[in-house]
Order: structure tokens, then sequence, then C-alpha cells
């Protein structure tokens, strides 16, 4: 069996087309969201990708080629693909005409990520809501520690589109202004669009992708399941072969949602006692949903390499009886990077920096 | 334990309705003692599918340490179509919505199995690489594997899946 590395990453997110300009915002306290019009009079912010030129698939295609070239030269691109997102090309599909939609497939989306890099290798979506990047790594990696790749790229996309947000608006899902996870005054989730690539593979390099686990529990469909957050935290410390106290930071889901935000804190602290630093990227970025496995982990190590670190800014909710780290961790070897989904997805995985 | 690239597997189940009985509805409904509420039509024939799977083996739940695996080229498209035509129409779609959505189908599944464990949804132009991909990794409970297509047009639903182990 061969370890898996995150050989390099590239992000493209509402703080900025690259790592080093993304750095740079969220150094300058970030960029708010944009409001987005999903019906006359009703909008809801999102934190939405630099604007651009060209149409949506133009776009896609412009977004996915720059963050790819952030992980490097691919040579042949014969390596396995993975795509993973949540609303897929349904931001195409609403400038269609009613009866030009939906003559395509599934799989549309990733042929169209696959021919922008002129792709060569098998391709593959996954889209399990929030999970799809995370379950991507995860699958991926399953191909490279049993020796049937020695690379695999991993692109979390979440683009552009009024369908996601008109649904989770209409079920009461969203907050009015901004993202505040663990926050006093959370109110809901705040959307964002994200386009992420991830480089695995064989060839050790400084972070080590040690363990994960992907638990589906069906009983709170649009919720956070503490019991599955239990299981998924304790299945990627088994794998990683930890303990609960070897883990040095979490990267908690907590997209502020009032329920949600509580159940996943309480969860956290029976699996650890005492609760190591925690940090929250989704207000800085939003909730990039299918991509925010990819997304996150690319920023959350973008910020540990590049010496940045996001901050907080609102008042936190003292009754949850955490806090959100301010600065990178002085010890930080094992990373738990958890994220939980609609459809009652929760997703896990461990990192080790291997320089630590 | 877990499977690697040369494991052998075996199918212990197979299970395929394409279309499925006039009557599968009521028959999910039965098998399982009550009616899905608020599912697609997409989800409800996987939830068959998978059902009438395990059933074939005598399987009452799914093995918590199993992986469900389902594979699409349609998806939700009814919910999908619905779902836009009340976007464009500016209604709002808190059920539409939540149909169109695969995981939403894993979630409903897991439960009429009686399971929590790794589900995804995945997809690959070759559904052969993509049952090689999902057996990669999987523990020795194995893998329920499905695709589920729902009607669209002159194309007719289709819910077939297997139930496989490693040897």
């Amino acid at each position: 069996m061969s370890d898996v590395y995150l050989a390099s990453f590239g992000l493209a997110c509402v703080l900025g087309n690259d790592m080093p300009s993304a750095l740079d915002a969220l150094r300058r306290g970030g960029v708010p969201p944009s409001p987005v019009a999903v019906a006359p009079g009703i909008h809801w912010p999102v934190y939405a990708l630099p604007p651009q030129e060209g149409d949506w698939t133009q776009r896609v295609r412009r977004t996915v080629r720059s963050v790819v070239a952030q992980t490097g030269e691919w040579g042949g691109r014969t390596a396995p693909l993975f795509v993973a997102s949540s609303s897929l090309d349904i931001g195409s599909m609403e400038l269609e005409k009613q009866d030009l939609r939906l003559g395509g497939d599934l799989q549309d989306f990733a042929d169209v990520v696959a021919a922008a890099l002129d792709w060569q290798g098998p391709v593959f979506t996954v889209s399990t809501a929030c999970t799809s990047a995370l379950n991507a790594v995860l699958a991926a990696a399953d191909l490279i520690r049993c020796g049937e790749a020695d690379e695999a790229l991993v692109i979390g996309a979440e683009l552009d589109n009024r369908f996601t947000v008109a649904g989770f608006g209409a079920m009461q899902l969203l907050a009015p202004e901004s993202a505040q996870p663990f926050g006093a005054g959370r109110k809901g989730l705040v959307l964002g669009e994200a386009v992420a690539a991830l480089r695995l593979g064989s060839r050790p390099a400084r972070w080590c992708l040690t363990g994960g686990a992907n638990v589906v529990d069906g009983r709170n469909p649009s919720g956070t399941e503490a019991s599955a957050v239990r299981a998924m935290c304790h299945a990627a410390l088994a794998q990683s072969g930890l303990r609960p106290e070897d883990v040095d930071l979490i990267k908690v889901q907590a997209a502020g949602s009032p329920v949600n935000d509580a159940i996943e804190a309480e969860a956290l602290k029976q699996v650890f006692d005492p609760l190591p630093p925690l940090v929250s990227l989704k207000s800085s970025l939003g909730h990039t949903l299918g991509a925010a496995g990819a997304a996150e982990l690319a920023l959350l190590v973008g910020c540990i390499e590049g010496g940045a670190w996001p901050s907080t800014g609102y008042p936190l909710d003292h009754t949850l009886g955490i806090a959100l780290s301010t600065e990178a961790p002085a010890k930080l070897r094992n990373i738990l990077l958890n994220v939980v989904g609609f459809g009652g997805g929760h997703a896990s995985l461990m990192l080790r920096d291997c320089s630590a | 334990m877990s499977a690697g690239a040369k494991t052998a597997w075996r199918v212990t189940a197979h299970f395929v309705v394409h279309p499925p009985p006039a009557d599968w509805r009521d028959e999910l409904a039965n098998r399982i003692g009550r009616r899905p509420r608020r599912v697609g039509l997409w989800t409800e024939l996987a939830m068959y599918g998978a059902r009438r799977c395990l059933d074939t083996v005598g399987e009452a739940a799914l093995p918590q340490g199993a992986r469900l695996r389902v594979a699409s080229l349609r998806g939700a498209w009814g919910a999908t179509h619905a779902g836009l035509e009340q976007l464009d129409a500016g209604l709002p779609m808190p059920f539409t919505f939540m149909q169109s959505q695969p995981a939403l189908m894993l979630a409903e599944v897991g439960r009429c199995l009686e399971w929590q464990g790794d589900a995804s949804f995945m997809l690959c132009r070759d559904p052969q690489r993509l049952l090689q991909l999902s057996k990669l990794g999987a523990a020795r409970d194995g893998l329920l594997f499905g695709i589920v297509e729902e009607e669209r047009n002159d194309e007719l639903p289709r819910s077939e899946w297997w139930r496989l182990v490693p040897d």
C-alpha cells in the first residue's frame, strides 16, 4: 500500500483567482459577499468569484485551466481526474430555453472540465452535495494507495447559478447578510463559488493524507447528526493510527447554522477532550458546497504555508464553549478537516505535516 | 482488511427492473412499512431496487462496514426539470430542489436499509471502471452498487443493483 500525498494545489474563490491573491485578500480582512437575485425582490448574499468575461461555459473552462495550472505541469494528462460538484452545470442549464434543458446527462460537466484541460485519463464525477470534494479525495486516495495510479487530480467546482441559491433560500437555510460560523448572531449559511484543484500522488511531499471517512446518516437529511460526526472523527483517527490528543487542529464544518453548528460543537467535544484549536474558513469563502472539501483544504494549507490566517470579525456564541484560533497553532502536525453536508453526508480527512 | 486491486469478489445478489412493475411503489411502501414522503421518483426507484436486492440475499439491513455506491446518467431528471421551471416562474421550490439532489437519494436509500455508512454518488462513462474504483479500499462487508435511471421521454426507468463481497 502506498502513502498518499498532497503534491500541490490551486484555488479560485471570492478572495482571488490564485493562492497569493487569496492570501493577500485574507490578510486585508476578506471580501464581502455580493447579492444574487433569485426572483423579483428576493436576493441572497453569495461569496462570488471575481467577475469574468464570456458565457457560463467559457468562464468554467478559463477558471479550471487557471486553477489546474497552479498545480504544475502534468505532462500527458493521463492520470485519473475527479470532478466534484453539487450543482454541476445547472448554471448553464438555467440559461437555456426550457425544451433544450436536460437533454444531456450528469457526466456532461466533467466532460466540459476534462475537455478544457485536454485531459486523456479516466474522468469521474462525484456529487454528494457538500461532501463531494472530500469524497473525491477519498476515492482518488484509494486508487493511489492500492497502486492503481501514481497521481490523481481532484477538482472541486461550484460555479454561479441561481437554482442552488433559490433552493437553499426556499429551505430557509441562508443568512441574509454574512456567514458567522459559531457566531452569537449566526442566522444560516452563505453560499460561495469556488474552483479548487488538488494534485495527489504517491511521491513523498510535505502533506500526507493519512486517513479519512465518509459517513452518511439519513435520519436528518438537512442537518448535522451528532453520531455521524463522532463516527467520522473516530474512523479518520483509526485509519490514521492516531488518538484524539494527537490532533493539533480541526478545520470545522461550521457553516453558521443556528442548530447544526451547536450539534457539531457538542459532538466534537465528545470525541476530543480537551478540544484542539479550531479553525473555520466559511466566513472567508462562504459555503462552497461540493467544492468545499477541496477549496477549504487548499486555503488552509495555503494559509499555513503562506503565514496568513482567517480572522473571525464577529462575536462567537459563548454558550457553545468553543473558540476559533486567531493564528496557526505553534505545534501543527496532524490536522483534521471535517465537512458536513446536505443529505446527511459527513466526511473527514486527516492530514499530516511531514515537515513538522 | 480492505480490498486491493487483486482482491477477488463475488456477486451475492443481483436485482434488476427495466422497467419496474406497475405496482412497484406500493410494493416498496409495503416492504418498508411506510410510504416515502417528500422524496422524488428517482429516489423511490433507488430505494426499491436497493431494498429488493438485499432481500434477494436475505439481508435485513446493509452491514455497517459495507459501501453504497450509486450511479446514474439522468439522475433526478424530473425534479430538476420541475425545479428549473419553478425557478423561471419565481416560485419557491424547497421540495423539488431537495428531490433534485443525489445526496438526498443516498440518505433515503441508507435509511431504508437501516444503515449509516460510506455512501457516494459517482459516475464515469465506463461503468466497469467505476465498479473497480468502488471496490478499492472497501472493507470485508463489501459493496452495494446500483445504477438507477428515471424515465425520460422514450427511455424506460431502470433500477439495477449488485451486492458484492470480497472473497
